[in-house]
């Protein structure tokens, strides 16, 4: 690596670094800052006054503020989340079985819809006036104006009820079945949640890669590489399509943060057992513990997708890889 | 100016403007009180469905007779006063197409001959002979035919009064009911202020904000645009609806405050294109010739910049109320928002809460749906109109 | 080599249908060096593309194009992607978006022999060396990108690319326009060179009618769509017949006057 890439990181990683600081600073504070006892943010209300006193220096609320901060980085760190007002169970055990739920969910449906999304765009930018093309367009407005818990209970109106063939609620029956039939139970449960983000998100990657694809295609290397006498699907992928590579992938990275909300609306739609869902839940029944360890897992989760973005548009695009100025 | 009147996303948006002010005062009544039945249909489906109905017995017309072919109703309430002339026994009679008379009210030598009925009372079922679980609308309501309801004796002394009965219905209205049997139809048109308000003011806040900064770190450059856009970084890398649900449950969930935090975390973009709409700018020659002159930044900003930039700000507005709306109903949907305001969101949540989908309400569902997602299209049009009226004019580098 | 007859071409547009050539008749002879002249918007770009076929979809072409016996307009898609390249190759203008920026020159530079002659990659990029070296390029230029090149580099691994396949005929669209002057010359006399040294037929595009008249053997003349001149450079320069061919002349003149009075 040269020099010149080395500060770009070292820039990037910094920045990154700040913003976790902020993150954690905001965490700290927010909880705080409520009107009334700050002790009641920590520690449960329907605790009697002496067990309060106690876990009121056992938590340190007495030590000044900075050293308040200083142990609570410490328990973040270390995963100590404390304990939820609504189950006494610690935070971390809650969120450890909800964790993979989640990142199944969004990751699946990311994925899918991005894959589909970029072959539509692709297809659609080639022929351009096609039926691909009205479809593309269309199904990105929908993506910027529907709402996606609109789009979810009809969906469940229509399976979960119309033509009943789709569980309407849960990650899993109850109760489970055993085995091998429990992935098969779980995915059929996901299959309505997991296809109303594809629906919803596809459109948006289509036109995105669609008008990326556009401009691409009317550059000169491209008339070139026909010229060449290769065959026309290599012109498109091979050469269309790689070349707006890195941006898709930027896109692919950036958006990444973007999904976790799909994340919190799905599962309450569909009552998945989710990080979403529980931070819903811990917000609307004031247990602030559980609140502020899930959305301190959903900040960490964008900072490292932020990070990834760029790494990965340092691979993919020589000219930001051979160290060339970016700003 | 023309094009924008030509499109019809502009009139749709100037017709949901105008129902949103004038539709609700259409309405006679609260939207929150109850109309009919809960999970009513809308009026114009399913026919086979008992409607409503409602009549009056007066001193003049003593009797009232109708048709009813449907199944029996979820319910019906007879209340009302009658002042007799001198205190006698009278009752109300309600006759059935099968031919029995049954005796639902009664009245002994009281000079007066009070009525208040409702079908789900214990002690209306007793008097009935049915059990405090048996379904009176069955034994009211046995058959298809012509039934009547009648005061007797029919040569009863009235000075004055009525009986009203209300046979509640499961079809109601334009688009039925809800899980409280308020008027969907009525609660839509509330729906249309919440949207469009919080969606425009939120992002009129935003805007400012966004152009402020942006100007300032355009304009200012060095030390100041690097903190500025390091903010600006800092904020888009904190996960949107999270923050926006924390601070709404923290905060409050009354509708300024929902604007407010809406507006703290949308103005990013903006600023970042005022930004660079400004950098460009701040190199050209009529700007080096107002610093010539003499004249102060803030001058320059405000006086020459903005305008400017006017263009494509009002296209970014345009662009950007969709997602404080979407916001806004998200919000309101997950239940953060303030229950006694009624939003097409909150409407969701309250379908999703009470199982509208298990029952196959869809008029509950469809409604607040489709108008978010007209108003955003809407907007979205609108947004894009207005960037292509900008844009030849900016590349054309302005009226300059 | 090739000829051209009763070509027309013509542009769907939005605001109608705009003709970019009018009934061409022309050939280009065995082994020549021929220039096509003309300012902007005079057709000779479309001419030139036409030929490989390399019009956009909202081109409608007309009449033919017969290169060495073959009609070029009636070949099927595949016929088309092996008569490309391999037949007659094309070096552009602009060698800024001659090449893909995100793939190697090397790489691209060897997939026409992948493709075309059925070569190994590594073969290829051994094969892709010796091209580089004929037009004096270092192998290390293989593994560069497109933006670590200057122009005239650029434009030397274009034509190196240009003649991976040995094709009898080389297209060159406005070949100098993006060069400074020394590189210009440079470039010029490269493409002079190796189409003389490998007995290639050279037809070239460009508005810069001095270039045309010290390289070419034979020059036409293109205004509005039609061809209205065929000449060698002494004729173009002392016998111009067409009165747009006599403005181009007296440009040119007036400037060398403007120059030798100072």
């Amino acid at each position: 690596m040269t020099r010149i890439f080395r500060n770009y990181w070292t820039r990037r990683i910094a920045g990154s670094i700040a913003v976790l600081l902020m993150v954690l600073v905001l965490n700290f504070f927010l909880f705080r800052i409520m009107p009334g006892d700050p002790v009641s943010t920590i520690i449960d209300p329907h605790f009697s006054p002496q067990a309060k006193m106690h876990l009121r220096s056992q938590f340190g609320l007495d030590l000044p503020l900075y050293r308040q901060f200083y142990l609570y980085v410490k328990s973040l760190v270390t995963f100590n989340f404390g304990h939820s007002f609504l189950s006494q169970k610690p935070v971390w055990e809650e969120l450890k079985t909800r964790i993979p739920n989640t990142v199944f969910l969004l990751g699946t449906a990311f994925l899918l819809s991005a894959a589909l999304g970029t072959w539509l765009g692709v297809k659609a930018a080639h022929k351009r006036g096609g039926v691909l093309e009205k479809v593309v367009l269309v199904a990105g407005s929908i993506s910027f104006s529907f709402p996606s818990f609109f789009v979810q209970l009809v969906l469940l109106l229509v399976f979960g009820w119309a033509i009943p063939i789709f569980p309407i609620r849960g990650s899993l029956s109850v109760p489970p079945p055993e085995g091998i039939m429990a992935l098969w139970d779980f995915l059929w449960h996901m299959t309505l949640p997991i296809s109303s983000l594809v629906l919803l998100g596809f459109g948006s990657w289509a036109i995105y890669v669609r008008n990326l694809m556009i401009k691409t295609l009317s550059e000169d290397y491209i008339l070139l590489a026909r010229a060449k006498g290769l065959p026309e699907n290599k012109v498109l992928w091979g050469h269309a399509f790689r070349a707006s590579l890195p941006p898709i992938v930027t896109m692919f990275l950036l958006a990444l943060p973007g999904i976790l909300s799909g994340a919190v609306i799905t599962e309450t739609v569909f009552s998945l057992h989710g990080v979403g869902k529980f931070l819903l839940d811990s917000i609307l029944g004031h247990d602030y513990p559980a609140a502020g360890a899930a959305f301190y897992l959903l900040a960490i989760i964008t900072i490292i997708c932020n990070l990834a973005a760029d790494f990965a548009y340092g691979l993919v695009d020589p000219r930001i890889r051979l160290g060339r100025k970016m700003e | 100016m023309k094009r924008l009147l030509r499109r019809f996303s502009f009139w749709l948006l100037i017709g949901f403007i105008l129902a949103g002010i004038w539709g609700p005062s259409l309405f006679d009544m609260n939207a929150e009180t109850q109309v009919a039945s809960p999970f009513s249909k809308p009026l114009w489906i399913g026919k086979d469905s008992p409607p409503a109905m409602t009549f009056t017995l007066t001193p003049k017309t003593r009797a009232a007779q109708f048709q009813w072919v449907y199944p029996a109703p979820p319910n019906i309430a007879i209340w009302g006063t009658v002042e007799l002339n001198k205190p006698s026994s009278a009752s109300l009679v309600w006759e059935t197409p099968d031919g029995d008379r049954i005796e639902i009210a009664r009245n002994e030598d009281l000079p007066s001959f009070n009525v208040d009925i409702d079908g789900r009372d214990m002690s209306f079922k007793t008097s009935l002979g049915l059990s405090p679980f048996d379904n009176p609308m069955e034994k009211l309501f046995p058959s298809k035919g012509k039934y009547t309801l009648r005061m007797s004796p029919d040569d009863l002394d009235i000075r004055s009064g009525a009986i009203h009965v209300r046979i509640e219905g499961a079809r109601w209205g334009l688009l039925g009911t809800d899980q409280r049997g308020r008027d969907v139809f009525h609660l839509f048109l509330l729906g249309i202020r919440v949207s469009l308000l919080v969606g425009i003011c939120a992002t009129i806040l935003a805007t400012l904000l966004g152009v402020s900064v942006g100007l300032v770190a355009g304009y200012a450059g060095g030390m100041v645009d690097t903190i500025l856009m390091r903010l600006v970084d800092i904020l888009l890398a904190i996960p949107g609806l999270p923050i926006l649900m924390v601070l709404a449950g923290i905060w409050g969930k009354g509708l300024w405050q929902l604007i407010v935090i809406l507006s703290i975390f949308s103005w990013m973009g903006t600023a970042r294109t005022i930004r660079s709409l400004t950098l460009s700018l701040r190199e050209s020659a009529f700007v080096e010739g107002l610093r010539a002159l003499g004249a102060r930044p803030s001058y320059i900003m405000y006086r020459h910049l903005l305008p400017e930039s006017l263009p494509i700000l009002l296209a970014n507005i345009a662009l950007g109320v969709p997602s404080a709306i979407l916001a806004e109903a998200g919000l309101s949907f997950l239940g953060l928002s303030d229950p006694r305001i009624i939003s097409w969101g909150r409407m969701l949540n309250e379908a999703h809460g009470f199982g509208a989908f298990t029952t196959g309400a869809w008029w509950l569902i469809l409604p607040p749906g489709v108008g978010i997602s007209l108003i955003c299209l809407v907007f979205l049009d609108l947004g894009r109109t207005l960037e292509e009226m900008a844009d030849p004019r900016l590349r054309g580098g302005g009226k300059r | 080599m090739i000829q051209l007859r009763s070509l027309s071409v013509s542009y769907r547009t939005p605001r109608g249908t705009v003709a970019a050539l009018k009934n061409i008749n022309f050939h280009i002879p065995y082994g020549s060096a021929t220039a096509i002249v003309g300012e902007s918007g005079s057709g000779k770009s479309t001419l030139l593309h036409s030929i490989m076929r390399l019009l956009p979809p909202e081109a409608m072409l007309s009449g033919q194009i017969i290169f060495q016996e073959t009609d070029v307009t009636s070949l099927d898609d595949k016929a088309l992607q092996s008569f490309r390249w391999r037949k007659c190759s094309m070096v552009l203008q602009g060698a800024m978006s001659s090449f893909n920026p995100v793939l190697t020159i090397g790489r691209q530079i060897s997939e026409v022999l992948v493709h075309h002659l059925g070569f190994l990659w590594k073969e290829a990029f051994e094969k892709s060396e010796e091209l580089l070296k004929m037009v004096g390029l270092p192998k290390s230029f293989l593994d560069r990108f497109p933006h670590e090149l200057s122009g005239g580099q650029k434009q030397r691994a274009a034509i190196a690319m240009a003649l991976a396949c040995k094709p009898p005929c080389l297209l060159a669209d406005e070949p100098t326009t993006a060069l400074d002057v020394i590189t210009q010359a440079e470039i010029i006399l490269l493409l002079k060179e190796i189409t003389q040294k490998n007995q290639m037929t050279l037809c070239m595009v460009t508005h810069d009618l001095p270039l045309a008249l010290s390289v070419c053997d034979r020059l036409a003349v293109m205004h509005k769509g039609e061809i209205v001149e065929v000449q060698t450079p002494s004729g173009i320069l002392n016998n111009p017949t067409h009165p747009h061919t006599r403005k181009l002349v007296e440009s040119i003149r007036s400037i060398e006057e403007r120059g030798s009075r100072t």
